[in-house]
């Protein structure tokens, strides 16, 4: 299959694969997961995970889908060869396990920023109440519908008119409102004992393994490096893009929004809370909604006398966290889409069945947070083998090899030192062995039932699901390779 | 502000917006070398 349509320029491309990263992990997750790991303790290690994964990975996707011009199934199958097709198929699985749950949180943005455009967020007595009304009935599952519709749209439309078009006027307009944000929230009175807290460092906080954890896991999530995601975007590079230096722009690019993000949310808690501000931020409530869909618009509704005002601040908050989720959610669909593109289907096709999958495997989340809590648990984690795997997929092929023909290759600007050879084989296996060991051996901890495949959050539930599909996946492993790499020579 | 905020705060930001703005930096020359050289 010829490669017909392309990103049109450099910037195209990185405003595109930032509309990947950036999603809702910059902006909710980060300051929780900040509050909770002492604020400056947890950035030091977090700046060094940007480096030791992130950059790496970000780089590897880059590459693999730039060679190969297929998506993960047939990219691995490609580079690794023919027995390793399936996990390409894993690394489809599990961005797609992700996209089903992560339409319906796209869906909660739409609705909070609806709400608070017609006034009706800033005129709630009881945040919690009023989320878990929304929670517990249907709107959940309509706003999936159109948040998954929105998504189809631009999918459908291609990577010229579709995805690059809509990325350069969301991201922007998403950085713009970031920015403005950021600057009302450090003017406000008592916002610097936010940004102090933020930077301040406990020296016994930092020695603590957990920290260390924490601030991988959060580089693996949020910066879609090892989804598999940028490895699809690739696949529309030009042939004389360069590798080394856009992937690092993306990673820093990234990890500078979680900071704006980070800083406007610890100056608004602490300038406007009255009672404990870190509880606040640091607590998670149902599917760590708390901060976001429960106290945050509380606070929006003492920023000023003026409902007008607060609602405009609100508007503008789950307006970005809308265009944020959207952004990462088109790259979801996309993968899928490209997926059975490279199966044979027409993108019309395509599209059409991913849309219609993604709406009725994405309701039970929409229905039951349980269910979405079970999926973001085993899928999250799950996330941690594809970086594993793409690590592999470079040392079959030869990390010398690919650093030499592939990374540093037609088109490079900046060219990768040895270095790399060292991050792929040793660094990253020993990240994800620890990281998969720590997250499952820490669910032991919390339910005694910890094998059982049927209970919400546990090890047993994600070595089930991802046993399950990795079986399935190994049987079809002939298949997939021939449909996907054979067909396309 | 303690010594070690603004330690903390110099490292991490100087670090991820200081890398972010060389990256952009970096881009912006090969992008205008590129067009001076009328390659694509």
């Amino acid at each position: 299959m010829k490669q017909q349509e392309f990103f049109s320029t450099r910037w195209a491309l990185i405003i595109s694969v930032l509309g990947i990263a950036v999603g809702t992990g910059n902006i909710w997750r980060f300051s929780r997961v900040v509050a909770q790991n002492g604020g400056g303790s947890f950035l030091i290690p977090w700046v060094i995970f940007l480096l030791l994964w992130s950059v790496p990975l970000i780089i590897a996707e880059f590459a693999i889908g730039k060679y190969a011009r297929l998506g993960p199934i047939g990219a691995i199958g490609k580079i690794a060869g023919k027995n390793f097709s399936w996990m390409g198929a894993f690394i489809v699985m599990v961005a797609t396990g992700i996209m089903f749950y992560y339409s319906v949180v796209t869906g909660w943005c739409l609705r909070y920023f609806l709400s608070a455009v017609s006034g009706n967020l800033m005129q709630v007595d009881n945040h919690l109440e009023y989320w878990n009304q929304f929670a517990s009935g249907y709107l959940p599952l309509i706003f999936h519908f159109a948040a998954i519709g929105v998504v189809s749209f631009v999918v459908y439309r291609g990577i010229t008119n579709g995805i690059e078009k809509f990325s350069k006027i969301l991201v922007p307009t998403l950085l713009i409102i970031l920015f403005g944000l950021f600057i009302r929230a450090i003017t406000l009175p008592g916002a610097i004992e936010g940004i102090k807290y933020f930077f301040t460092p406990d020296i016994n906080i930092i020695l603590d393994y957990k920290v260390w954890l924490n601030a991988l896991t959060q580089n693996a999530w949020d910066t879609g490096a090892g989804w598999g995601l940028i490895m699809t975007y690739a696949i529309y590079m030009r042939h004389k893009e360069d590798i080394s230096l856009n992937a690092s722009l993306i990673a820093f690019g990234n990890n500078s929004i979680s900071l704006i993000a980070g800083i406007t949310i610890f100056s608004t808690v602490f300038a406007l809370s009255s009672v404990d501000a870190m509880q606040q931020i640091s607590q998670s409530g149902p599917a760590n909604t708390g901060l976001t869909f429960i106290y945050l618009p509380k606070l929006f509704g003492q920023l000023s006398q003026s409902v007008f005002i607060n609602s405009v601040f609100a508007s503008a908050f789950f307006l970005a966290l809308f265009f944020a989720a959207l952004t990462s959610l088109i790259s979801m669909v996309e993968l899928a889409t490209r997926t059975l593109i490279d199966f044979g289907v027409g993108r019309r096709k395509a599209i059409l069945f991913v849309s219609v999958i993604a709406f009725l495997l994405g309701s039970p989340s929409a229905l039951n947070m349980s269910f979405l809590i079970n999926q973001d648990w085993v899928w999250g984690v799950g996330l941690l083998l594809s970086g594993a795997f793409i690590a592999f997929t470079i040392m079959k092929f030869g990390v010398n090899r690919f650093r030499n023909e592939v990374i540093n290759g037609i088109g490079s600007d900046v060219k990768i030192g040895k270095w790399y050879n060292v991050v792929i084989k040793y660094l990253v296996p020993l990240q994800v062995i620890a990281l998969v060991f720590w997250w499952l051996i820490s669910s032991v901890s919390w339910d005694p039932e910890w094998w059982n495949p049927f209970h919400t959050e546990n090890a047993g539930t994600a070595l089930f699901q991802w046993l399950l599909v990795i079986i399935l996946f190994i049987i079809f492993n002939k298949y997939m390779y021939q449909k996907t790499v054979e067909n396309s020579k | 502000m303690k010594i070690e905020t603004i330690i903390t705060a110099v490292i991490v930001l100087s670090v991820v917006w200081g890398g972010l703005i060389y990256f952009i930096r970096k881009a912006l020359f090969y992008e205008k070398q590129k067009l001076l050289n009328g390659k694509d």
